[in-house]
């Protein structure tokens, strides 16, 4: 069973975990990620993530790049819960100025390396085959930390996400609440480098949560929806780029397929809420239907 | 009425957006189980005002006294009515969850909410007329109907006083009379009502008390005494007409 038989092998079992356990908590912080319409904020956090992850590289090796990234993660959050708190116009373009600065800054460390390509596409498109027990377990302390905070502060960041204001006035510390989110993004950025890298963890942080939100309206079924969906493309994404590189002789790169699979449930996610949405409306005028023609005969 | 304790109290108070002042040198008491409008043209301060009275922007000369106690402080006993066309339509959010928000002061971060939590909802939707409604998505009912929801938000929160921005906007003649009978119901109960709004003739109806506002305060007192056609007429700065003596249309908000 092609599903299954890849992950005997070790590589491919932790390669499986990590990236299950990825897409379960990137789906998760990405509802929050929709309802506040944090997308723009969440693919800067993608970038200032970077340089850390290159300069934990440059001081001490593999092992490094964890704690890089954490430590970027939580400064550039809290750098963008400041920005972000001042609503102004030019905020858009404030956070395109510090995604490209601290991009580039990265760019620039890592190019100053020997044999840079390869350590590049590294860090921006992962290499979740060479996944250590070790990083897989600061993927799941990782997880476990953020769904616990999200599960603890969900009524605040609720009334938060739904009437901002009205949050306010209940007494809800929104600065604090907005720094806990931008936080919890930037971890999933963390978790994220070793399997799909810096760059396509957005796609993990957007996709899983606007394809569940199309397939309900009720946040209970929403949120678990998304966790599944996100570990589901990531065990098919796997499953895909093994099959295709041993039985096809392609290589394809693993997080890359993860997130073109990623793509393509969003789309069946979208055509069967539409094929619901036309029977639905099939449903309804076959009901208004009589009662039409009640009307007409009262008269 | 004075008998009764007052609940607002606005001592030559000013509110300021940092360095810009909104609105100067306010005064007025308003007591238990009274209304008080807040009328004047759009950009007059209206919303202002009512940030300042949750304690959202600062009075920065003067006083105000919410309770008994700083804004700040008396946040927990007053409840705050949103404009609902302000809140996104597409939330994946249910009518009976938005008003359990009301609730989430009590309940706290991590109980589940009790029986008492869900009949307190249940109550508060039954007197905005929305019972039916409960389980629909927020954002399927029609504007008046949100706004109606929300004003049973604040309803199950239990306040002693309720602030609302702007309840009366572009709502239908139904959902007017069910926002009106609620409010009253409020008031009988004692809690106080601070309610901005375009419509003079909603505060005729439903407010003991108006306080004209543009940046200053242009009167603060009953109903029948400030609503006067050169009282108006100052406040809106010439945008108001005169009809037959006594009735005064605004011809710009």
């Amino acid at each position: 069973m092609i599903f299954f038989e890849p992950f005997q092998l070790p590589f491919m079992a932790r390669a499986l975990a990590e990236l299950v356990v990825l897409g379960a908590l990137a789906g998760t912080v990405g509802v929050l990620v929709l309802l506040r319409r944090l997308a723009f904020v969440s693919d800067t956090l993608t970038h200032t993530v970077f340089p850390g992850v290159v300069i934990g590289h440059l001081m001490a090796g593999d092992g490094g790049v964890f704690w890089g990234a954490l430590a970027a993660g939580v400064v550039t959050a809290v750098l963008l819960t400041l920005l972000t708190a001042r609503r102004r116009v030019s905020e858009d373009a404030a956070l395109a100025v510090l995604l490209t600065t601290l991009f580039a800054a990265g760019v620039v460390l890592v190019s100053r390396q020997t044999g840079f390509t390869s350590d590049l596409t590294a860090f921006l498109f992962g290499r979740v085959l060479t996944v250590t027990e070790e990083q897989l377990a600061q993927t799941a302390v990782v997880t476990v930390l953020v769904v616990a905070l999200l599960a603890v502060l969900r009524r605040p960041l609720l009334l938060r996400a739904f009437d901002p204001v009205g949050a306010r006035a209940a007494g809800v510390r929104v600065g604090l609440l907005d720094l806990v989110v931008n936080v919890a993004v930037a971890l999933v950025v963390v978790a994220a480098v070793k399997a799909v890298g810096t760059i396509l963890v957005i796609a993990l942080l957007v996709v899983p949560a606007a394809a569940a939100r199309s397939l309900s309206e009720r946040l209970v079924v929403i949120v678990p929806l998304a966790a599944l969906l996100g570990a589901a493309a990531g065990w098919l994404g796997l499953v895909a780029s093994y099959e295709a590189s041993i039985g096809y002789g392609l290589r394809l790169a693993s997080g890359a397929t993860v997130v073109l699979v990623l793509v393509g449930l969003y789309g069946l996610a979208h055509a069967a809420a539409f094929a619901r949405r036309r029977a639905g409306l099939g449903r309804a005028r076959r009901r208004t239907a009589p009662d039409d023609l009640d009307v007409l005969e009262a008269a | 009425m004075s008998e009764r304790a007052p609940t607002l109290v606005i001592d030559r108070a000013s509110v300021a957006y940092g360095d810009v002042p909104v609105l100067e040198e306010l005064d007025g008491v308003v007591h238990e189980g009274e209304a008080v409008a807040l009328i004047g043209p759009n950009g007059a301060g209206k919303s202002t005002l009512i940030k300042a009275l949750l304690g959202l922007v600062p009075v920065v000369r003067g006083r105000i006294e919410v309770l008994g106690t700083t804004p700040a402080q008396a946040r927990r006993d007053v409840a705050y009515v949103p404009q609902a066309d302000t809140l996104d339509p597409d939330f994946p959010v249910s009518v009976e969850q938005v008003v359990m928000m009301g609730r989430y002061r009590r309940i706290g971060w991590l109980r589940r909410p009790s029986a008492a939590d869900r009949a307190e909802v249940a109550g508060a939707l039954e007197r905005v007329g929305l019972a039916a409604r409960a389980r629909d998505r927020f954002g399927t009912l029609s504007g008046g109907q949100r706004q109606r929801v929300l004003l049973a938000r604040a309803i199950a929160a239990g306040p002693r006083m309720l602030l609302l921005d702007e309840p009366f906007n572009g709502v239908d003649a139904v959902s007017q009379h069910a926002l009106l009978e609620a409010i009253g119901s409020l008031k009988e109960q004692g809690a106080s009502v601070v309610v901005s709004t375009h419509d003079l003739a909603i505060a005729h109806l439903a407010c003991d008390e108006v306080c004209l506002l543009n940046r200053h305060q242009f009167g603060f007192g009953p109903t029948g005494d400030v609503l006067t056609p050169e009282r108006l007429r100052a406040t809106y700065g010439g945008h108001a007409l005169e009809l037959r003596g006594d009735r005064v249309i605004v011809t710009q908000t």
